[in-house]
């Protein structure tokens, strides 16, 4: 900090730490830690309320018209009725307008066994999704990395690249028309006179989950493959040659030099490959249109905007993160990177 | 190894194969999106064939929400360039120059944002402002999308301090000069191409966003969540004609990049 005051003085340092803090606080702990919060109690909502306050109300208005009636002295008794009935309905009323909250781990524990299932499944595509984008990616990024000429590697990411800064909607629909009912591979098929539309025997591929695999790697192939390129440029091109020399074949050439060398971008790769599918609504959304099951990230959307529980959606989104940091720790431990090689 | 680029015999071979059908796979998709944008049926298709048309270029420039929604993304896009360019300057500033064991947990809570899914971000945005009474919206999706993108330009802008020759700064102040007029003058100059380059990517991520804009956005929409409001009503080819614009301005601003890029390489070749 003091090399900081002694570079750019009081002012700007004062400037420069404010506004990290202000990104540091507001934007990604204090969010995080109400979200936490919020997953943490939940209102135990009494359908009676309502009524027992109507009810409250027509007995006040009985017993006021009473105390009317009641000529002369009033009869203390019925004016004590009247006071503790008041002070009834006002705790009623303040339990309906702010009612009390139940802190503990129910939004947890009490996901039913629908959702739960749906959270599983939705992780162990994800980690399918990852290991078969891994697979796509690793030739391509060795191919450009080390066996293309510049001016091709050049022209190759710049093919990489231009899909990229088309919306990830656009991107994810195009494999929706091509995969539809009545999509490019269906009408292939069925002017090969393998399925009929008249008929319905179409291939529902978008009743499978494997279409959604096949959106998601379209859709994130490039975070897998730019951190195993940046790895992988750096290998020295004597130690692939020096492995051929001595004999290795291409798979042990791979296993013994390349992989080793490419340990922090294959991890980065998978972290980000797995976080953005896991994370994924946009592609199961496009992809499924409600014909096959929910992602988890789909259940979350629903609790938010459609059933309105936020405790439960909170609860929900935080599994997720724990999820996220989950794998990220593993492997960190596995690729034995520090965080520093992440996000690079 | 042989002097093919492609590595020698049989599994040069294949491997040409395999990124020729993955450079298809890359590509295929965007060309029946980009075709369906000229078919006159009235569902995105290439199969149903009914004739070049471009009349749903006409419909898209009538389409009051989708050109609302366009300036809605270019306004927060701005708001998020303006506010994560700070942001991310000022984190890398303080992580370059901080030594202290919690350099490297500063470090891992300011890039957490790129690390954990983007709903979540949307998300805890939305819980956190909701407290404080300030509900769904523009201004909460630029907030929303800042935590992460500075992130990315807080990375940019610690690749570039790491390789700034600090000898510079401190002759400045040495020779009398005040601390904010050498942050103008040296630090900012050298930084400049960082900025532009910042702007850029988070000008793009911010159009390009729907994860976490979709739970911060609210009532209010940008071009993404309306494109994706309507895949669940009213799907027509007005989306593919969006899609064929997005290609047309990728292959130019493509193209000028290379010019730009050749161009530079030439200077330097001129200057030896």
């Amino acid at each position: 900090m003091n090399s900081l005051i002694r570079s750019y003085g009081k002012g700007l340092t004062g400037i420069f730490v404010t506004l990290t803090a202000f990104w540091l606080l507001l934007l990604i702990i204090l969010p995080q830690a109400f979200m936490l919060d919020q997953s943490l109690w939940s209102i135990d909502k009494d359908d009676q309320l309502g009524m027992k306050i109507d009810r409250a109300y027509s007995d006040l208005g009985l017993l006021e018209y009473d105390a009317q009636q009641a000529t002369g002295d009033t009869n203390p008794a019925v004016q004590e009725k009247i006071d503790t009935l008041k002070e009834e309905i006002a705790t009623l009323e303040a339990q309906e307008t702010d009612p009390p909250r139940e802190y503990g781990l129910q939004n947890y524990t009490r996901m039913s066994s629908l959702h739960f299932s749906i959270f599983v499944k939705s992780i162990f595509y994800a980690l399918a999704v990852t290991v078969l984008a891994f697979a796509v990616c690793y030739p391509v990024a060795f191919t450009i990395a080390k066996l293309a000429t510049p001016q091709r590697a050049a022209l190759l990411m710049l093919g990489l690249i231009i899909p990229y800064a088309i919306n990830e909607l656009l991107r994810v629909y195009a494999w929706l028309m091509i995969l539809d009912y009545q999509g490019v591979i269906n009408s292939l098929l069925a002017w090969m006179g393998v399925v009929s539309f008249a008929d319905k025997t179409w291939i529902p591929f978008l009743e499978y989950p494997g279409s959604v695999f096949v959106a998601l790697i379209y859709a994130y192939v490039l975070f897998m493959i730019f951190p195993i390129y940046n790895t992988v440029e750096t290998l020295d091109k004597n130690q692939l040659e020096a492995a051929q020399d001595l004999g290795g074949s291409v798979f042990l050439t791979h296993w013994r030099v390349v992989l080793p060398h490419a340990k922090p971008g294959i991890a980065v790769g998978c972290i980000m490959t797995f976080m953005l599918s896991v994370g994924s609504y946009s592609v199961p959304q496009i992809m499924t249109r409600g014909k096959s099951g929910d992602w988890f990230s789909q259940l979350i959307y629903r609790q938010f905007f459609e059933t309105q529980n936020w405790n439960v959606g909170a609860a929900y989104a935080f599994s997720l993160v724990l999820v996220c940091l989950a794998f990220i720790l593993i492997m960190m431990k596995v690729f034995k990177v520090g965080i520093r090689d992440i996000s690079k | 190894m042989s002097t093919q680029s492609n590595g020698p015999g049989l599994s040069g071979l294949i491997l040409k194969i395999y990124m020729a059908v993955f450079f298809v796979y890359l590509f295929a998709p965007l060309l029946v999106m980009s075709l369906a944008a000229f078919n006159s049926y009235e569902y995105p298709s290439v199969t149903q064939w009914r004739g070049w048309t471009l009349h749903w270029f006409g419909e898209l420039a009538q389409d009051d929400r989708i050109l609302q929604g366009i300036v809605n993304s270019v306004l927060v896009a701005l708001g998020v360039v303006g506010l994560s360019l700070p942001l991310g300057l000022s984190g890398a500033l303080i992580l370059t120059r901080l030594q202290s064991r919690y350099t490297n947990v500063l470090y891992a809570v300011l890039v957490s944002p790129l690390l954990i899914p983007g709903i979540i971000l949307g998300i805890s945005t939305l819980i956190f402002w909701g407290r404080v009474d300030v509900p769904g919206g523009l201004f909460l999706t630029v907030l929303a999308q800042s935590s992460f993108i500075a992130s990315y330009s807080m990375l940019l802008f610690m690749a570039r301090l790491q390789r700034q020759d600090r000898v510079l700064e401190e002759a400045a102040l040495d020779l009398g000069a005040s601390s904010f007029f050498m942050f103008r003058r040296i630090t900012v100059p050298f930084l400049a191409p960082t900025l532009i380059t910042g702007a850029v990517i988070g000008f793009l991520q911010s159009i390009e966003n729907y994860n976490t804009t979709i739970f911060a956005v609210g009532g209010d929409w940008t071009l993404v969540t309306e494109i994706g409001s309507r895949f669940r009503f009213g799907l027509s080819p007005v989306i593919n004609v969006i899609g064929v614009l997005f290609v047309i301005l990728t292959v130019i601003a493509a193209t000028l990049y290379t010019i730009q890029k050749e161009r530079e390489k030439q200077r330097r070749a001129a200057l030896g």
